[in-house]
């Protein structure tokens, strides 16, 4: 029964057999790094402040992030070990309310350390530990991603450690509203880095790996 | 006891062979999937797969059907809601026998 529970599980992790799980939220992370550091560092008057280059930048991110993943499914994964479609699931919905709910409350503890004036460049970079709880689902599977999940701590506590000068740097002369400290804004801009960089990288080398592991059959027939 | 052989006799055939419950359930856990996939996880020839999902569609729980991706031909397979079903009552069935 316990290796019928493995085979159930087998399509689940056949979505990341390629790395562009990790590919794609390490994509995410840089390129909102990027959007971030170009706020941090650019006039108030510059068009990164503006709403509509928002929009089309967060669009554009999301399009390259999906049809990119798309794109390395249809003409490599899908052509070498085969193609599946997932059923849609109930829990989806239990999830979004969750992340929803998740949001909120960070949104609304924010809010309460911008009033109080509070220094939040710790938790801003212990943060980064949400992500790591995510990536034990890969390691779990995976054993080498144990490294990566040891790089992702090393770097959670690294950056959490740094000299507030230093974190200060990462964000100074920020016209990124004045109600979070620029030491707050370097760790929070530090993490996505890090995080996305390692996400990367794990995507990269798991990609390579299926490359090389596998090969395209010359024609599928039955 | 006599329920708990009685439970081992009752158990569906077509889907207790080794070969056809590893497609049953790789299919259970996905809305549809090519041949290709379902090849790549068990690991059987092609031969072998194709004449297990012969018999899973002769049983009426698999559904069939070839189409193209580009020029190269696809086979596209998905179990059905008397597949779904008779899957679910294996697994029960099981439990019970064990």
């Amino acid at each position: 029964m316990e290796d019928l529970g493995k085979i159930l599980n087998r399509p689940k992790e056949y979505q990341n057999i390629d790395g562009v799980g990790e590919l794609s939220m390490g994509a995410f992370a840089l390129l909102y790094a990027l959007l971030l550091w170009l706020q941090l560092h650019t006039p108030k008057t510059a068009i990164w402040h503006t709403m509509y280059a928002l929009f089309i930048y967060w669009a554009a991110m999301s399009l390259l992030i999906h049809f990119g993943g798309k794109a390395i499914k249809k003409h490599i994964t899908y052509r070498r070990t085969g193609y599946v479609e997932y059923r849609v699931q109930r829990k989806r919905w239990i999830a979004l309310t969750i992340s929803l709910g998740t949001a909120m409350l960070i949104s609304g503890g924010l809010a309460m350390a911008a009033r109080h004036h509070f220094s939040i460049s710790t938790p801003f970079s212990l943060f980064g530990l949400v992500f790591a709880a995510g990536y034990i689902q890969f390691a779990l599977k995976v054993h080498w991603k144990w490294i990566v999940f040891l790089a992702m701590l090393a770097g959670t506590l690294t950056s959490a450690l740094l000299p507030a000068d230093a974190l200060d740097r990462m964000a100074d002369h920020s016209h990124f509203g004045s109600a979070l400290s620029s030491r707050a804004l370097g760790a929070f801009w530090l993490t996505w880095v890090v995080y996305g960089g390692l996400f990367l990288i794990s995507g990269i080398v798991t990609f390579c790996l299926y490359l090389r592991h596998t090969q395209a059959p010359v024609q599928e027939s039955r | 006891m006599n329920k708990q052989i009685r439970a081992i006799t009752e158990i569906d055939r077509v889907i207790h062979e080794p070969g056809r419950l590893m497609i049953a359930a790789l299919l259970y856990a996905v809305e549809r999937s090519d041949f290709l996939y379902l090849q790549h996880e068990t690991g059987m020839n092609k031969g072998t797969l194709s004449s297990h999902i012969s018999r899973l569609e002769q049983a009426g729980y698999v559904e069939v059907v070839k189409t193209y991706r580009g020029k190269v031909p696809q086979t596209l397979l998905h179990l059905n809601s008397a597949g779904r079903k008779a899957f679910e009552e294996y697994r029960r069935m099981l439990k019970k026998a064990l």
